[in-house]
């Protein structure tokens, strides 16, 4: 990737992870858009793997420290997440928005999965409605929104560029 | 290459065991180890970040606010207009409460029930929450503080239906409030613009009496259904008609049937005696008392009139007969007394004693 490429990309993450902590307050929705996520696999795509899963550990810190509870669960989900996004990076860069939008439901499903059991946020009955309930519906939610943004910053991407 | 390849999944891996390690070693660490690691992230590279959550959510809880302070207002605002229409019953049942204690007796208080129905344009009648059961009877007058509202059409025993002034079998006699002009009260034939849907018509009245606008128009108790001095309303202009000895007007009820939610409907005892003063009925009265005073003065004048010319032709005659027997006896002929007015005054010698043969009869 050049130099400007990355720069572009940085700004594209750093967009979204600002919108992270912007719009998704603003919204405050029970099924909130995960704009990290969002943020995760466009950058981890355009990185190794091993890149994929630090850059994954450093999104995870970020969102770990607002919430304690999640400290490091959110870090392990985020380095698996970036891990496995930039492994199926070929699949990912498939000019296709409804793949990845499928995509970004599965990461979003799975960073939930992994960080409420790792986290021990949820037991029981309880643990079973958020995970398939509010976080599919998070998921979905997060799935549109990354479409729509992938949609809006395709210019500035360029991610046909391979 | 295969090396270089290798080597770099190594390394990939690696990453993501170190990753995978790290964070689960801060899973398993206790809180108070956890604390200062994630303070000191959001004290340097996060704080920007919390600033602008923070930023977000107080935009957010501002517009929940105003949300809020909206809701606030607009219940305010209903309770303003509960108050308001509240304001407004309390005054009429306050009105209706002094109605009733000038009436005294001879009524029964109802409640109107409005008819929700949306097609009709007109209100034409209500319905009553008083029946037969209270004395309540067909043709029973329906009147509030106002004036004149309508009358009993059905009554069934725990209920009735009235109709209105505005109803097209609604007529009544009226009055002017001097007694000059009387007709008949109708509802407004023309009254199909909204303005003018609850007018009246005063039909009949005379061509030779003029009514003013703003004369008030009282029930004239003609008929034996409606009492006298009941109000109906004002006159507003002279509607022109084909009519040549009558004229029409156009009468601005006093009672607007929207507004009316309790009633009183009087009984026969009291249409029969009538109720007075009770609605302003005191101009009727003071009218009828000064042409009744102005009547009596005419005749008084009438009497005097008489009485004066009958002295003065007394007077006369004293005179014309004095003369003729002064005449007379200067020429020495008889006089008889044949003054009038002595002849009226003094009593008769027949007159004062009886008979001698009738006193002599008695014992």
């Amino acid at each position: 990737m050049s130099w400007t490429g990355m720069a572009r990309t940085v700004i594209v993450c750093a967009i979204l992870i600002v919108l992270h902590y912007t719009l998704r307050p603003l919204l405050a929705w029970r099924a909130s858009v995960d704009f990290l996520i969002v943020a995760l696999l466009l950058g981890a795509v355009r990185m190794r793997p091993g890149m994929g899963a630090l850059y994954g550990f450093a999104l995870g810190l970020l969102a770990g420290s607002l919430d304690v509870g999640g400290f490091g669960a959110a870090a392990l989900g985020m380095s698996l997440i970036g891990f496995g996004a930039s492994w199926l990076k070929a699949v990912f860069f498939a000019d296709n928005l409804a793949l990845n939008g499928f995509f970004l439901f599965i990461a979003k499903w799975l960073f939930d999965l992994i960080f409420l059991l790792v986290g021990h946020r949820a037991h029981g009955a309880e643990l079973a409605m958020q995970l398939f309930v509010w976080s599919p519906l998070s998921a979905a939610v997060t799935a549109v929104a990354g479409v729509i943004a992938l949609s809006i910053l395709r210019p500035l991407m360029e991610m046909r560029t391979a | 290459m295969a090396n270089a390849a290798r080597l770099g999944n190594r390394v990939d891996v690696g990453l993501l065991a170190g990753c995978v390690v790290l964070s689960l070693i801060m899973v398993v660490l206790k809180d108070e180890d956890r604390e200062p690691i994630a303070s000191g992230l959001r004290r340097s590279l996060v704080a920007p970040l919390v600033g602008l959550q923070r930023g977000a959510e107080r935009w957010r809880n501002a517009w929940v606010s105003s949300e809020q302070y909206q809701t606030t207002i607009d219940s305010l605002s209903l309770r303003g207009a509960n108050a308001q229409a509240m304001r407004s019953e309390n005054d009429q049942l306050r009105k209706l409460v002094g109605l009733g204690s000038r009436l005294e007796w001879g009524f029964v208080p109802a409640e109107a029930l409005h008819s929700t129905a949306q097609s009709e344009e007109l209100v034409t009648t209500i319905t009553l929450t008083a029946g037969s059961t209270a004395g309540v009877k067909r043709y029973s007058p329906v009147v509030a503080p106002e004036g004149i509202v309508g009358m009993i059409q059905t009554a069934d025993p725990s209920m009735s239906i009235a109709i209105l002034y505005t109803h097209p079998d609604f007529h009544a006699s009226a009055m002017s409030a001097d007694g000059a002009a009387f007709g008949i009260i109708y509802p407004h034939s023309a009254g199909v613009t909204r303005g003018d849907a609850y007018m009246l018509e005063m039909r009949g009245v005379p061509t030779k009496v003029t009514l003013k606008p703003g004369a008030a128009i009282y029930t004239a108790g003609l008929g034996g259904v409606f009492p006298r001095g009941i109000t109906i309303g004002n006159v507003v202009q002279e509607l022109k008609t084909s009519e040549v000895w009558t004229r029409t007007y156009l009468v601005r009820p006093a009672v607007t049937p929207s507004r009316i939610n309790t009633v009183l409907i009087l009984n026969a005892q009291r249409v029969t005696q009538g109720t007075g003063n009770v609605w302003g009925g005191a101009a009727v009265n003071a009218d009828s008392a000064t042409r009744r005073i102005a009547a009596a003065g005419d005749s008084i004048a009438r009497q005097a009139a008489a009485l004066e010319a009958q002295a003065r032709a007394a007077v006369l005659d004293s005179v014309r007969r004095a003369t003729i027997d002064s005449v007379r006896r200067s020429l020495g002929a008889f006089i008889p007394q044949t003054d009038t007015s002595r002849a009226t005054a003094r009593p008769t010698r027949d007159s004062l004693r009886p008979p001698p043969d009738t006193a002599k009869k008695r014992p």
